[in-house]
C-alpha cells in the first residue's frame, strides 16, 4: 500500500510537464495546445485518425463461462469440473444446448488445443456475429507475466530465476498490473504512455487520453494527463459561467479565482489544477459534442453503453477537438462472481455484448471503423473449479478485440486444456497465461503508431517474449 | 453478491433496480410525503423520549484508561487549546463539524477530557432505533424490504444528527477500512442489514479490535458482501472447494495487509525486497474457517409477502444475529454441518482437523489479531482518514504502540488508538499549518456532513431523505457506505500521477475520486445545497440564524465561517477575494432575510470552494 518514490522517468516527465503547464498558468487557453512535447521519431501518426478504447471489466471476468467448450469431449470436462450434470449443465456450468447458437467457427486451418470448439456465452449473440463478420477476435489465455513461465518454474518458488508478477490473485494489484505492469502504487499505465507518444500528433494534446470511467492508472502517462468526462459529456461548474452566482457577478468571479488558486501546498496545487482543467476545457468539449450527431442507438439502462456512447460522440467531434490519436477508457463492474455466477455473469456479458456492438456500429456510421479498436481487460481470470455457486480469483483469461482493423473471425493465443491438473494452470483451473499482457499491449501499440524502438516504454517486458506482434491487427496503413 | 459492484447494474435481482434511489424518489413505490410526515411526527416524539432516557451515556471505562497510562499518578495538567482556531482544528479532526459551543467546551475542559466525555457517551439513537422509529422495518409495507435507499437514510441520519459526532466520525473511518457496500449488500432488508453493520462499527468504535473483527466477520451484511454466508466445506464428489473471498480480504484489507511491516508502518525487507505476509496457500487454508455459516433464524417471524407474492418475508431481526454454523438454528435446519473438518493451515498456524466452527473462528481471529502488522497497518490508515495522508513513521509508530498496549497491557484498545491519533503532536502542532506536505483532501461526504451539521440542517420529515449521492456529475461524488468495492472509494497508497504530490513521493488517497467531473459536481452540489435550491434538499431546512445576526458585517460573517469550516486557515489572499465578493452585496442590519441570505450563501460556498478548505490541515 505504499507508493515508491518517483522514479527518474516520472521525475523527468514532471519537470517537463510542470515547466510547460506552470508557464501557461491556470488561465491558459486550450487553443494554445501542448504540441511538441514528445519525440516524433518514436511515433507514427500516419494513416489519419486512430483511437484505442480499453474496456475494463472490474472484479475479474470468469473465463470459463465466457468462452465455453462446445465439442462433446471438452464440454463434458467443463461440465464435470463445474458441477454440471452432463449436457444439462447445472452447478455453475451452462447447458450445452444453450450454447448451440453462439458457436464460434474458426477457419478450417485453425486447430485449437485438444480440438476444442468454443462457443461464446449465449448472452453474447452480437459478438458472435462480429466474430463471423471478421471484426472481432478472441485472445486466449492472456495475463500478466514478467517472463514466459512454465508451471514447474512457477511452482519452484524461485522468484529470482523465474520472476512472476507481484501479488497475483489480488484485485487491486492485478488491476494495476494489467494496466501498468506494476502492482498498486504504480503511477503510469500503457494507455497513458501511448498518449505520451501521441501528444505531438494532436493540436489540442489535452484531449489525447480521455477517461469516461473512474480514475485509473491505465490512463496516466509520464506526460499525458487524462481528461475525465461523464456520460453526459463535460460537467460544467454553474457558478463560473460568467453569470450571477447568488445574484452577484463578483461572487462568480471570486469563485473561479478561489478554485484555481493554491498557496504553496502540494495537495492544494494539484487540486486547483484539476479545477482549472475542468473550467478551462469543459465548455469547449461540450460545444464540440453538441455539434456532432450520431444516430447509432446505444440503448438505455446500460452504463457501459452510455460510456461508449460519449466516447463515440467525442470521436465524432475529433476535428473540432483537434486530435489525431486518442486513447479512451471505459469500464463496468460486478464481475467478482464468487457466488451467483449463473445469471449474474450472463447479464453482465449481455451488457458488454450490446455495448461493444453498438460502439462498433457507431464507428461504421462515422466511416472510421478501421481506425478505432476496442479491447477488453480485467483484473484476472477466475478458477475453473466451482466454490458451489461461483468461482474464485485466478490469473489468465480470455479477451476480445474488436474493430475494422482487427483480423477477426479466428482465435489468437493458445487454448488452455479443460482441466484442473494440466500444466497450463496452477491449481483449481487458475490459468497460467500463455500470452502476456505485454504482447497484447505491444500489438495494439504497433497498430496505434508506436515504433519498435519505443515499444519497451509501453510494454516493458516485451523483449522477453516471442511475439511483439500477435497478428490480430491488420498492418498499419 | 460480489465485492465488485456497479450500482447501476443490479443484475442479481431485477427487484433491486428501483430501490437504488431513495425510497421516496420513485412516486409509484413511495407513500406520499404527507403520510410520512404524520407518521414521522408521531414516532419522533417517541424517539425523543427514548433519547432522553438513554442518551446520557455511561462514563465507566474512561477513567481506567487514563489511570492506566498514568500509572496511578495524579492527573497531569490538562492541555487546553489556546485559541478558538486550535479548538476548531481539533474538532475537525475528531468530529464531523465544529460549533461555537463545542469550541467553548474544548477550550474549557481541554482536549483529552472533552474527548473522553465524547468517547464515553453511547450512541443516543442507534441505526436500528432510527429504522424502527421511522417504521422502516415494517414487514407489511412494500416500501422497505428490498429498498437500498433505507441504508442511505440510516447513515445520513447517523452523520447529520445526534449528539455523538465523535463516535460517528470514528465509525465512518472504520467503515472505510472494514468495507461493506450498500450497493451489493443483502437483497432483503438492505437498510436493516447496513444498519446492523453500522451499529457494530459505532458500538465498538472505542472498544477492542479483537471483538470488532470477529463481530464483522459474522455479521450478515458482511457475510453476503464477501460470501461467508452459504460458504460450504469442500466436496470431493463435485469438486466444490470453499469460497476464498472472505479469507483473502480479511487478511489483505481488514487485518494484516500484503507486506510485513515494521511497527512504524514501513516495510520490512529481506535482501532489499518486501516480504509478503501470506501466499495463496494461506488464503486457501484460512478460507476453510469461514465455511458452514448461514443466517441465524432463531426467533425470526415470517409474514406473507406484502406485495401479494408467493413467498414469505422474515422480520429483519436475523440481520442483527451473528451468522451461525449451528445448522439447527438455520431457517431450514440440517443435520449435517457444512463447516470444514479439514486441518486449517495459514500464517504458521494450524487448526487441527475436526475443530468446530466456533473454535476455528476464535483461533483464526486470534491469529490475525496478534499479528504484529495490525497496529501499524490499521493505525496508519486511521491516521490517513482523520489527520494526514502522509504521517511520519514516528507518528505511525506511536499509534501502533497504543494499539499494541494501551498502557494497561491491553492490545487492540481502539479508544487508545483514536486518542493517540487525535492527541498526537503531529496532529496538533502548528508546524502542520505551514508544512506543504501535511494534511489531506477532505472527503466530499465529510464536506457535506460538516456543512449540514454546522448549518443545523433539519430533516423536516425525520427520514433524512437524502438519496445515494454517489454520482460525480450530478451529486456529491461520494456517499457513506456506498463504496464501489471492498477496496473503499480510494486506496491508502494512491498517488495521483502527473502531479506535484506524486513527484514529491506523497500519497493522496482521496485524489482517486478527484477529476474534472467530480470537482465540478461538488461545487454545483454545494451551491444548491447551501441555498436549498437542489431538489435533494426538499426534506431539509438549514438554520442560518447565527449567520443572519451578523450578515450585515462581512468581516464578522467571514470570521465565523472561516473558523467553523477551516479552523481559521484561510489565507489573507483568499479572505480578501471573499470579502470583495461579500461586499458586492448591500446588506444592512435592517435588510430583509432574503437579502442577508444571499451574502451568507456566498460566504459559505466561497469558503467551501477554496483550496485551503479542500485540503484539511
Amino acid at each position: 500500500m505504499f507508493i515508491g518514490k518517483a522514479d527518474e522517468l516520472s521525475r523527468r516527465a514532471f519537470m517537463r510537464r510542470s515547466g510547460q503547464l506552470a508557464a501557461l498558468g491556470a488561465g491558459s487557453s486550450y487553443a494554445l495546445g501542448l504540441a511538441g512535447m514528445s519525440e516524433a521519431a518514436a511515433f507514427s501518426s500516419a494513416g489519419g485518425y486512430k483511437a484505442l478504447v480499453c474496456i475494463f471489466l472490474y472484479g475479474g471476468n470468469d473465463y470459463g463461462n465466457t468462452l465455453i467448450p462446445f465439442d462433446p469431449t471438452n464440454y463434458n470436462r467443463y461440465a464435470s469440473i463445474r458441477g454440471g450434470n452432463g449436457d444439462e449443465g447445472g452447478g455453475i456450468a451452462l447447458s450445452r444446448a444453450s450454447l448451440a447458437g453462439s458457436v464460434l467457427n474458426q477457419p478450417d486451418t485453425q486447430t485449437l488445443t485438444d480440438d476444442i470448439q468454443y462457443a461464446l456465452a449465449p448472452s453474447m449473440p452480437r459478438l458472435k456475429s462480429r466474430f463471423d463478420g471478421g471484426q472481432m477476435a478472441p485472445l486466449l489465455n492472456v495475463g500478466p507475466l514478467v517472463v514466459p513461465l512454465t508451471k514447474a518454474q512457477y511452482e519452484s518458488g524461485n522468484n529470482s530465476s523465474f520472476p512472476r508478477p507481484a501479488k497475483l490473485f489480488s484485485h487491486n494489484d492485478q488491476q494495476s498490473t494489467w494496466q501498468s505492469s506494476q502492482p498498486e502504487g504504480s503511477t503510469s499505465g500503457w494507455g497513458g504512455r501511448m498518449g505520451d507518444l501521441a501528444l505531438s500528433s494532436n493540436t489540442n494534446s489535452m484531449f489525447t487520453a480521455i477517461n469516461a470511467s473512474g480514475n485509473a492508472v491505465f490512463m496516466n502517462g509520464e506526460t499525458a494527463v487524462p481528461y475525465q468526462v461523464s456520460t453526459g459529456g463535460a460537467t460544467l461548474i454553474r457558478g463560473v459561467n460568467n453569470t450571477r452566482l447568488y445574484g452577484s457577478v463578483a461572487t462568480s468571479e471570486a469563485l473561479e479565482s478561489l478554485l484555481t488558486t493554491s498557496h504553496g501546498h502540494f495537495l492544494e496545487a494539484d487540486y486547483s489544477m484539476v479545477n482549472a482543467r475542468s473550467i478551462e476545457y469543459g465548455g469547449f468539449v461540450n460545444d464540440a459534442l453538441e455539434n456532432s450527431t450520431l444516430s447509432t442507438d446505444f440503448g438505455s439502462g446500460n452504463r457501459l453503453a452510455s460510456q461508449l456512447s460519449v466516447v463515440a460522440r467525442l470521436i465524432a467531434a475529433r476535428n473540432r477537438l483537434g486530435v489525431n490519436r486518442q486513447v479512451f477508457m471505459v469500464s463496468m463492474g460486478g464481475f467478482d462472481n464468487h457466488d451467483g455466477l449463473i445469471g449474474t455473469h450472463e447479464g453482465l456479458l449481455s451488457q458488454l455484448d450490446a455495448a461493444m456492438d453498438a460502439f462498433y456500429s457507431a464507428t461504421e456510421e462515422m466511416g472510421i471503423a478501421d481506425q478505432v479498436t476496442s479491447f477488453t481487460a480485467s483484473d484476472f481470470g477466475r478458477t475453473l473449479a466451482s466454490n458451489g455457486d461461483g468461482s474464485d480469483h485466478g490469473w489468465g483469461g480470455h479477451h476480445f478485440v474488436m474493430g475494422g482493423g482487427v483480423n477477426g473471425g479466428q482465435f489468437y493465443g493458445t487454448a488452455p486444456q479443460v482441466s484442473l491438473d494440466s500444466d497450463d494452470q496452477v491449481g483449481r483451473g487458475r490459468l497460467l497465461p500463455t500470452v502476456s499482457v505485454d504482447e497484447y499491449s505491444a500489438t495494439l501499440a504497433k497498430w496505434f503508431g508506436v515504433s519498435a524502438s519505443e515499444m519497451p516504454s509501453i510494454s516493458p517486458n516485451i523483449g522477453r517474449f516471442a511475439s511483439p506482434d500477435l497478428g490480430f491487427m491488420a498492418p498499419p496503413g | 453478491m460480489s465485492e465488485y459492484s456497479d450500482d447501476t447494474l443490479s443484475v442479481d435481482k431485477p427487484a433491486d433496480e428501483s430501490p437504488d434511489n431513495t425510497p421516496f424518489e420513485e412516486q409509484e413505490s413511495s407513500p406520499s410525503k404527507s403520510s410520512q410526515l404524520s407518521k414521522a411526527g408521531l414516532v419522533s416524539t417517541l424517539a425523543a423520549a427514548t433519547a432522553a432516557c438513554g442518551g446520557g451515556g455511561s462514563s465507566d471505562s474512561g477513567g481506567s484508561i487514563i489511570s492506566g497510562i498514568m500509572g496511578g499518578t495524579p492527573a497531569p495538567t490538562v492541555v487546553k487549546p489556546e485559541t478558538d482556531a486550535e479548538a476548531a482544528r481539533f474538532l475537525l479532526h475528531a468530529s464531523i463539524s465544529a460549533s461555537p459551543g463545542e469550541i467553548a467546551a474544548v477550550r474549557d475542559r481541554g482536549f483529552e477530557p472533552w474527548l473522553d466525555q465524547q468517547m464515553n457517551a453511547r450512541n443516543a439513537q442507534s441505526a436500528q432505533d432510527f429504522i424502527a422509529a421511522q417504521g422502516m422495518d415494517d414487514v407489511t409495507s412494500t416500501d422497505f424490504v428490498f429498498n437500498r435507499g433505507v441504508a442511505d437514510l440510516m447513515v445520513w441520519s447517523q452523520l447529520l444528527s445526534g449528539a455523538n459526532p465523535v463516535r460517528a466520525r470514528a465509525a465512518l473511518a472504520l467503515s472505510e477500512f472494514f468495507v461493506v457496500s450498500t450497493n451489493t449488500s443483502s437483497n432483503l432488508w438492505p437498510g436493516s442489514a447496513m444498519g446492523a453493520y453500522w451499529d457494530i462499527l459505532s458500538d465498538n468504535a472505542f472498544g477492542n479490535f479483537r471483538d470488532l473483527i470477529e463481530e464483522i466477520s459474522l455479521n450478515p451484511a458482511m457475510g453476503v458482501f464477501l460470501n461467508t454466508r452459504g460458504n460450504q466445506k469442500a466436496d470431493p464428489r463435485t469438486g466444490r472447494v470453499p469460497d476464498e473471498n472472505y479469507g483473502r480480504e480479511v487478511m489483505q484489507l481488514f487485518s494484516i495487509g500484503l507486506f510485513e511491516l515494521n511497527n512504524d508502518g514501513t516495510r520490512r525487507t529481506s535482501g532489499g525486497e518486501p516480504i509478503e505476509t501470506y501466499t495463496n496457500e494461506d488464503v486457501t487454508g484460512i478460507s476453510k474457517v469461514f465455511t458452514g455459516y448461514d443466517f441465524d433464524a432463531t426467533g425470526v417471524t415470517f409474514t406473507a409477502a406484502p406485495d401479494g407474492g408467493n413467498y414469505q418475508i422474515p422480520d429483519p431481526s436475523y440481520l442483527r444475529n451473528p451468522m451461525t454454523a449451528d445448522t439447527s438454528r438455520w431457517r431450514f435446519p440440517r443435520n449435517e454441518s457444512f463447516h470444514s473438518d479439514d486441518a486449517k493451515t495459514f500464517l504458521g498456524t494450524t487448526i487441527p482437523a475436526g475443530t468446530g466452527a466456533a473454535e476455528s473462528m476464535r483461533l483464526a481471529m486470534d491469529a490475525l489479531f496478534n499479528h504484529p502488522n495490525v497496529g501499524p497497518f490499521f493505525g496508519k490508515q486511521m491516521i490517513q482518514r482523520l489527520v494526514t495522508s502522509n504521517p511520519s513513521p514516528a507518528y505511525v509508530g506511536r499509534v501502533a504502540d497504543a494499539f499494541n498496549n494501551n498502557g494497561s497491557g491491553t492490545r487492540g484498545d481502539l479508544r487508545a488508538v483514536f486518542k493517540a491519533i487525535l492527541l498526537d503532536d503531529e496532529a496538533q502542532s502548528a508546524a502542520g499549518l505551514t508544512d506543504t506536505t501535511y494534511g489531506k483532501v477532505r472527503e466530499p461526504m465529510l464536506r457535506f456532513a460538516q456543512w449540514a451539521r454546522t448549518s443545523g440542517l433539519n430533516s423536516d420529515s425525520g427520514f433524512f431523505l437524502l438519496g445515494n449521492l454517489s454520482d460525480a456529475a450530478n451529486r456529491l461524488g461520494q456517499a457513506p457506505l456506498r463504496s464501489p468495492s471492498v477496496f473503499n472509494f480510494f486506496r491508502p497508497g494512491y498517488s495521483p500521477a502527473g502531479t506535484q504530490s506524486a513527484d514529491m513521493g506523497l500519497v493522496a488517497p482521496e485524489f482517486q475520486i478527484v477529476n474534472e467531473t467530480s470537482v465540478a459536481g461538488y461545487v454545483n452540489f454545494m451551491e444548491r445545497s447551501i441555498d436549498g435550491g437542489g431538489f435533494w434538499m426538499r426534506d431539509f431546512t438549514a438554520n442560518y440564524s447565527a449567520e443572519l445576526g451578523i450578515a450585515h458585517d462581512s468581516t464578522a460573517l467571514l470570521d465565523r465561517i472561516d473558523l467553523l469550516y477551516t479552523g481559521g486557515q484561510l489565507t489573507e489572499g483568499s479572505r480578501t477575494k471573499i470579502l470583495n465578493a461579500l461586499n458586492d452585496y448591500t446588506v444592512m442590519e435592517s435588510s430583509d432575510e432574503a437579502t442577508k441570505l444571499e451574502r451568507i450563501h456566498a460566504a459559505i460556498l466561497l469558503v467551501m470552494a477554496s483550496n485551503e478548505y479542500i485540503v484539511q490541515r
